[in-house]
């Protein structure tokens, strides 16, 4: 980049420009670069700069946590296209599920990304529990990302269920019917809780709604916010991988 | 430093005394947030409370005339929630809310091919093999409950009868009305003996019997 090609070329030099002030390094040829570009860059800086190669054996972590988190990404990304031809209410969301299935380019696909991505994520976040539970990976100094961990399992399942009443079909309304009447025998709050979930006494519109935007909104930006929560962490506690 | 007020090592206020001017403020306003918060916090939960609800009536008229329901057509009324059967001493209403989570059982003319009968329960009902059982009643869709006609539960998770609720013919006797908010047998577990609760078929008089 001398400073003789600016003048040469304008274009050229406005493109470098551009470019430069997105990447301020080169390509990282030497580690120097190397660990100069994931400390500036926001999307790798996820990583530590060096990495011990006992940390990244997949059959340490088997990704659980990192497969948990790209299944979320792939939920968000197909519910945000499924959100486009939804409609949360009573009269019309199997319609407009059943719309989405036969009536919009690739919406059967989306779907099933969608459904197929929700149980998987289930499944992985309690692998991923487990894991770090056999591991002891939950000692200090990392309890309180075992704390925030649990959370996200909390609202992972709660995504889950909330997620299931959507369709409004036969499954989704008993489903909701049996689980917000096994919520009522919680201590205390129990018979509350119901209500409150439900907004009345039965699975109608008001439920529908609430767990729309429980599901859409609510739901996922808490867990957003805590999986930054909880990545931060992982980084600053150190990885019992030895990252 | 200034004066001490507390002059005693000993007295439990001493460090009330040592706290700095930038201390006490800090101290009242994180009180006084916090407290705020808690309090807004509490208030604002109020919001999601609704003070009205779109729930559907639970006092409503079954439009169908009495002399349609007899002993072998039983009438289910699966929107309103609620069965209407007719037997030898009269009408009476069960509500078709399953005792386990709450699902809708349906109706099924043989509800008990194949399908062992709780022991208290089939003493109650006299014992019966099941070819001789009256075979009609209720099965959940959702972990298979069953209920006999009397709404009495002979097998699945379901821990007692379903209720049976109040009914009573319109002024003229050609409808139902029946009150889903007054139930009128509510039966424990283990309580299987078929209640005696019924109105008079003709009259729509209630046979003053609670149980
Ligand atoms: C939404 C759900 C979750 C996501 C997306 C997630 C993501 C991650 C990721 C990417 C890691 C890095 C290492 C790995 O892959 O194991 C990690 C580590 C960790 N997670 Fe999670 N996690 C979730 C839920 C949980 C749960 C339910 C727990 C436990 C209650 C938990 C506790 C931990 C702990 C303690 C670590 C540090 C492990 C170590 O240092 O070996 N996480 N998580
Ligand atoms: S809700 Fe009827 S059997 Fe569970």
């Amino acid at each position: 980049m001398s400073s003789g090609s600016y003048e040469q070329n304008p274009i050229k030099a406005f493109a470098s420009e551009v470019w430069g002030s997105v990447f301020r390094h080169g390509l990282p040829t030497t580690d120097k670069v190397a660990a100069r570009t994931a400390l500036t860059n926001f999307f790798l800086h996820i990583h530590p700069v060096r990495v011990k190669k006992s940390a990244i054996r997949v059959s340490y972590t088997l990704c659980l946590g990192g497969l948990s988190f790209f299944l979320f990404i792939a939920l968000t990304i197909s519910g945000l296209f499924l959100m486009f031809y939804y409609i949360p209410s009573v009269g019309q969301a199997y319609q407009s599920i059943k719309d989405i299935q036969y009536v919009a380019t690739f919406g059967l696909v989306m779907r099933n990304i969608h459904r197929w991505a929700a149980h998987a994520m289930v499944i992985t976040v309690w692998l991923h529990m487990a894991r770090v539970f056999y591991q002891g990976a939950y000692k200090p100094p990392r309890q309180f990302n075992w704390v925030i961990g649990t959370a996200l399992l909390l609202i992972t399942l709660l995504l889950s269920f909330t997620g299931y009443l959507l369709p409004w079909d036969q499954l989704a309304v008993w489903a909701i019917t049996v689980g917000t009447n096994l919520g009522k025998y919680g201590p205390i709050v129990g018979p509350v809780s119901r209500y409150i979930m439900l907004g009345g006494r039965n699975v109608g519109q008001s439920a529908l709604t609430r767990f729309y935007v429980l599901h859409v909104i609510a739901l996922p930006l808490i867990g957003f916010v805590l999986m930054v929560i909880h990545f931060w962490r992982v980084r600053k506690d150190g990885f019992t991988g030895g990252l | 430093m200034s004066v001490n007020p507390y002059e005693t090592k000993e007295n439990k206020l001493h460090w009330l005394a040592e706290v700095t001017r930038r201390q006490f403020i800090a101290i009242i306003g994180t009180l006084v947030s916090l407290g705020a918060l808690l309090f807004g916090g509490f208030e604002s939960l109020k919001f999601l409370f609704p003070n009205s609800t779109s729930d559907p009536p639970l006092r409503f008229i079954v439009p169908i005339d009495p002399t349609s329901v007899t002993v072998d057509n039983p009438y289910m009324d699966y929107q309103h929630r609620v069965g209407i059967i007719r037997d030898d001493g009269g009408f009476y209403c069960v509500q078709l809310v399953c005792t386990h989570l709450g699902c809708t059982p349906n109706y099924y003319s043989n509800c008990v091919t194949n399908t062992p009968v709780l022991p208290a329960t089939a003493e109650s009902h006299g014992e019966r093999t099941p070819a001789e059982r009256i075979p009609n009643g209720w099965i959940c869709p959702c972990h298979g409950s069953r209920y006999f006609i009397d709404s009495t539960n002979f097998y699945g998770p379901a821990p007692r009868p379903m209720d049976w609720v109040n009914i009573e013919f319109t002024p003229d006797k050609k409808q139902f009305i029946v009150d889903r908010s007054n139930i009128v047998v509510y039966r424990n577990p283990g309580q299987v003996t078929p209640p005696l609760w019924r109105i008079d078929p003709t009259t729509g008089v209630w046979n003053g019997k609670v149980l």
